[in-house]
């Protein structure tokens, strides 16, 4: 089918609104002049992209011009269903504002003056300025971002080879804190079982905007099938706060309050699971000693919330347990103390004994560890692609200037001290930077300073779909190609039990663009490091993974996604059962019918460390968790506070045109009464500032918010106008928030001080 | 009538995310500009911090005494034998009573053909193909059920019998097939 541009875009059903403003952007599938669609098969299993939950779809072509997505039904946890981001998909493809040509810079950084140019041309610039940067300033000059998923390893291995260490993903800009403290006391990520939970206690993880489909469903399982009590404690009343059977609108910043005085309760009433702690945990007797001053009455003073409630709640927690929870959360950027606050909120599972247990945390289950429990190869394991000669790297990381960052150097890094290193040399100057698919400039804080930062590199590179906010200020911008069209490695996705997964194309690419796998490929080869990249195609790639082994590469393209196995909890008496009479050869089981004597834990004194002297010499006076206070306004000022809603993801969706069809500004909600002392209505314009920055919005009066704070929902108010649909519409987040590096994690904060005024 | 297909919506577990809405305009090809389906997010209702959000499914709601049909003058709104309410392009001459008369206001003229357009429970996409419609099949929390009144096994036929449900304007005797399950403050109740 060959259609020409007009036809195309009618034929996709994409909205002419807006095409007369980004006609003359070059780059974009506006711009684009023949363009013919085709499908790549009837029906394809893959993988969402248009959030980092990452689900297993399953998209259909519709009449040759129309993209379907549902879930992948193989998928039972996420239940064949689709967010409205991930249905959205198609909406992504066809966006005439999308770009799919390389672009260079010719006006002034930031200034939005592009001119189109080939592959080879961009590749010939970005090696001949990221060389010349190497020659005079070293390798390390360059820093490397990426989103974390399918993008970042191969960025990070194109650094790797090219010598800098300087890598980073978003992970101090949302949801690094919760990470860092579960290796930390349990020395690795544990996972919630929240479909099988009894009790849940939740403090602000908004799981019913901040979709991640199997969490969701499991919630909603609970809540519904399980009958399960669930107790939130947050600021806002979100989606999540008004399914509660009981919502507490908690003082921004206090929540470590509660969590501390649920452990106190616990273990001053004496509702802990003393097996458990005898058995599995270290450290227990000093974080007994410091939570003794945790009382009830001492959180209320801090938190607004009743002593009596939070005492009952912890009885009830125990009571339900160990088929109980306490969510520990997904963004991590309340309070410069997330690590204690994290820590806290795993302590009170360790307490109620919950690992491993129906309704509690757990380890996922991988094929290796499946299979040794199986005693067969109940799943096959996945091959790695070794490269011989890598090159050893002596410069040290710009965060590695301090030992109690030492967690976040091999996960993710703190994203933030690139603007420190490049705007203060701190610990030495960046003068380079690549960034795929991250858009910095909307999910990290101070936004003003990350122009800055940008304006002061020598040359900037960034991979994207839009020219993002962040890439508007590149010298060079890559058009990777969407997730519906892009093929990539076997994932691993597994739960309860092993589970593997592949995303594969759905239609031909449409315009010049690149999966980004072979653009940092592609890019190495331009460096003269093409013999770290050994690999050709991606096919090749998956056959190194499969051990090339051609029938299970096959089937798990076919199905999409694969799950093998029973789920397995190891201290669940009846899950152990079932999974010995799935497979024969299985481990024996423990007198008690579990196999809790399995459970090991990658921690110095291999137990869960309730207290961890390792902590303690990484940050003198962090062994054990503690309360610290945090000022996070000024007296006269009102806190300001972000989250998530269902129809957006932070950074990326803004500029969709189904999703901004559904949504395209953040009002700012205001508490009545506070509305009423500087006599704003709904709808009138406000101002809201702070030292960091200003910005003008609308104010939205709603009870559903405490009086000494405003919200608002992320990723609005973009400044530049290439996103055409979402500039200038809504508050600008970023903008309000200041620059943070918190102890130990890394974390910036979303949390700050802000005055309100009629516009 | 041979089926009775109705929808229930379970506002007890309904998130207002719109992944029905989504889902609905890629499968029907709905344009950017109008919409068959959406859940409104009302409130919240109430004083702080006793708070509740109402999930209000705007969608035709299928009346068994469908005004829409009623005034039609030429027949292109007709009710077909499984209970859904189409429209037959071919015989609209466009003058929009059926817009008008409709007391949802859920009907709109389709940019593209220019013919009056709304929720017709997918039956010209995927029903034919024997499928769930596409709000069902995403919906993340399965608040959506659809099937058939009349077969007392189905799914909507044990719901309606168990469930205290509601209907849409019921006053109006347009006798919706559209059934709401009240959300319910102070958490999900089954
Ligand atoms: S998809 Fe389901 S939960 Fe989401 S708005 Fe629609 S009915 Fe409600
Ligand atoms: S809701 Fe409106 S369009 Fe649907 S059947 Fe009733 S009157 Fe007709
Ligand atoms: S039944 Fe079909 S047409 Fe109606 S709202 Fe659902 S998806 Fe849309």
């Amino acid at each position: 089918m060959k259609l020409d541009r007009r036809s195309f875009l009618k034929g996709a059903g994409a909205s002419t609104a807006g095409c007369a403003l980004v006609a003359t952007l070059p780059g974009t599938l506006a711009a684009f002049e023949q363009q013919s669609l085709k499908p790549v098969g009837s029906e394809v299993n893959s993988i969402c992209e248009m959030c980092s939950t990452r689900c297993p779809i399953s998209a259909r072509v519709i009449n040759g011009k129309n993209v379907s997505i549902l879930g992948n039904a193989a998928a039972k946890s996420f239940g064949g269903a689709v967010c409205a981001r991930g249905g959205a998909g198609h909406s992504l493809l066809y966006d005439p504002q999308r770009l799919v040509k390389p672009l260079k810079r010719v006006g002034e950084r930031g200034e939005g003056q592009w001119q189109e140019i080939e592959w080879h041309e961009a590749y010939q610039l970005i090696a001949e300025k990221l060389n010349g940067i190497k020659q005079k300033y070293g390798a390390e000059s360059v820093a490397f971002s990426s989103k974390s998923g399918s993008q970042h390893k191969y960025l990070f291995h194109l650094a790797h080879a090219f010598g800098s260490p300087n890598t980073f993903t978003h992970a101090s800009t949302c949801p690094g804190a919760y990470k860092y403290a579960a290796s930390a006391m349990y020395g690795g990520g544990v996972k919630r079982d929240l479909g099988g939970a009894k009790y849940i206690i939740n403090f602000g993880h908004n799981l019913y905007e901040g979709i991640n489909m199997s969490e969701t469903r499991g919630l909603m399982k609970a809540q519904t099938k399980g009958k399960a009590k669930l107790v939130v404690f947050e600021p806002r009343f979100s989606i999540v706060a008004d399914k509660a059977d009981k919502w507490y609108p908690i003082k921004p910043g206090t929540d470590i309050a509660v969590a501390l005085s649920l452990c106190h309760v616990l273990i001053n009433d004496n509702l802990y699971d003393h097996d458990f702690v005898e058995k599995y945990v270290a450290g227990f007797d000093e974080f007994a000693d410091e939570v003794k001053q945790y009382t009830p009455e001492w959180a209320e003073r801090i938190c607004e919330v009743p002593a009596a409630d939070i005492r009952r709640i912890a009885h009830e927690l125990a009571a339900a347990a160990p088929h109980a929870l306490v969510d520990y959360g997904h963004r991590t950027t309340f309070t410069p103390e997330e690590f204690e606050l994290r820590r806290a909120l795993y302590a009170a599972n360790v307490l109620i004994g919950n690992l491993e247990r129906k309704g509690g945390l757990f380890f996922a289950k991988k094929a290796k560890t499946y299979n040794q429990f199986a005693g067969d190869d109940a799943a096959p394991t996945l091959g790695k692609p070794g490269v011989d000669g890598m090159p050893t790297i002596t410069a040290k990381r710009i965060d590695q200037v301090d030992q109690q960052f030492a967690m976040t150097w091999s996960k993710g890094g703190v994203y933030q001290s690139i603007l420190d290193a490049a705007l203060e040399s701190k610990p030495y100057q960046l003068k380079g930077w690549v960034i795929s698919r991250s858009n910095p400039m909307q999910t990290m804080t101070d936004r003003a300073r990350v122009v800055e930062a940008m304006k002061q590199m020598e040359f900037v590179v960034c991979c994207d779909l839009y020219v993002s906010e962040s890439a508007a200020y590149a010298d060079v911008i890559l058009p990777e190609s969407t997730y519906l069209e892009r093929d990539e490695e076997i994932f691993d996705k597994s739960s309860k039990s092993p589970a593997y997964y592949v995303r594969q194309r759905v239609v031909e690419t449409i315009g010049d663009t690149r999966p980004s796998w072979q653009i940092w490929q592609q890019i190495g080869h331009a460096l003269g490091l093409g013999k770290f990249f050994p690999w050709e195609t991606m096919e090749s790639l998956q056959l190194v993974q499969t051990k090339k082994d051609a029938k299970l590469l096959q089937e798990i393209k076919r199905q999409g996604y694969i799950s093998y196995g029973v789920p397995l909890l190891l201290r669940e008496p009846s899950y152990v059962a079932k999974f010995q009479a799935t497979h024969s050869k299985a481990r024996v089981a423990d007198e008690d019918g579990s196999y809790a004597s399995a459970l090991k834990f990658k921690t110095p004194s291999g137990k869960i460390e309730l207290s961890s002297t390792k902590i303690e010499t990484m940050a003198p006076g962090r062994g054990v968790i503690r309360y610290r206070e945090v000022t996070l306004k000024q007296p006269n000022q009102l806190f300001f506070i972000q989250g998530k809603v269902a129809v957006h993801t932070n950074g990326a969706t803004h500029n969709v045109p189904y999703l901004a069809n559904l949504m395209n500004d953040n009002a700012v909600w205001i508490n009545p009464i506070t509305a009423g002392h500087m006599g704003i209505k709904s709808g009138d314009k406000i101002r809201l500032y702070n030292d960091t920055g200003e910005e003008h919005g609308v104010a939205l009066v709603t009870p559903g918010i405490r009086p000494d704070t405003v919200f608002a929902y992320m990723g609005f108010g973009s400044k530049n106008k290439e996103l055409a649909r979402a500039y200038g519409r809504g508050v600008h987040c970023g903008n309000l928030l200041p620059h943070v590096i918190s102890p130990v994690t890394g974390m910036s904060l979303h949390t700050a001080g802000v005055s309100v005024a009629k516009a | 009538m041979t089926k009775r297909y109705v929808m229930v919506h379970d506002e007890n577990k309904c998130i207002g995310c719109q992944a029905c809405n989504v889902a609905c305009r890629s499968e029907n090809s709905t344009p950017d500009a109008v919409t068959r389906i959406q859940v409104r997010i009302e409130g919240p209702h109430g004083h702080y911090p006793d708070l509740h959000f109402k999930y209000h499914r705007v969608s035709c709601q299928q009346c068994e005494n469908a005004p829409c049909v009623e005034v039609c003058p030429t027949g292109a709104a007709y009710v077909g034998d499984d209970g859904i309410i189409s429209i037959n392009k071919d015989k609209c001459v466009g003058c929009q009573y059926c817009i008008a008369a409709c007391p949802y206001k859920v009907r709109f003229i389709n940019p593209e053909t220019r013919v009056p357009d709304k929720c017709d429970f997918c039956k010209h996409s995927r029903l034919a193909e024997g499928k769930q419609p596409a709000c069902v099949s995403v919906c993340p929390t399965d608040a959506l059920t659809f099937g058939d009144a009349n077969d007392p096994s189905s799914d909507v036929a044990q719901l309606l019998d168990t469930r205290i449900h509601f209907q849409d304007k019921a006053h109006l005797g347009t006798k919706p097939r559209v059934y709401r399950i009240p959300g319910k403050r102070g958490g999900i109740n089954q």
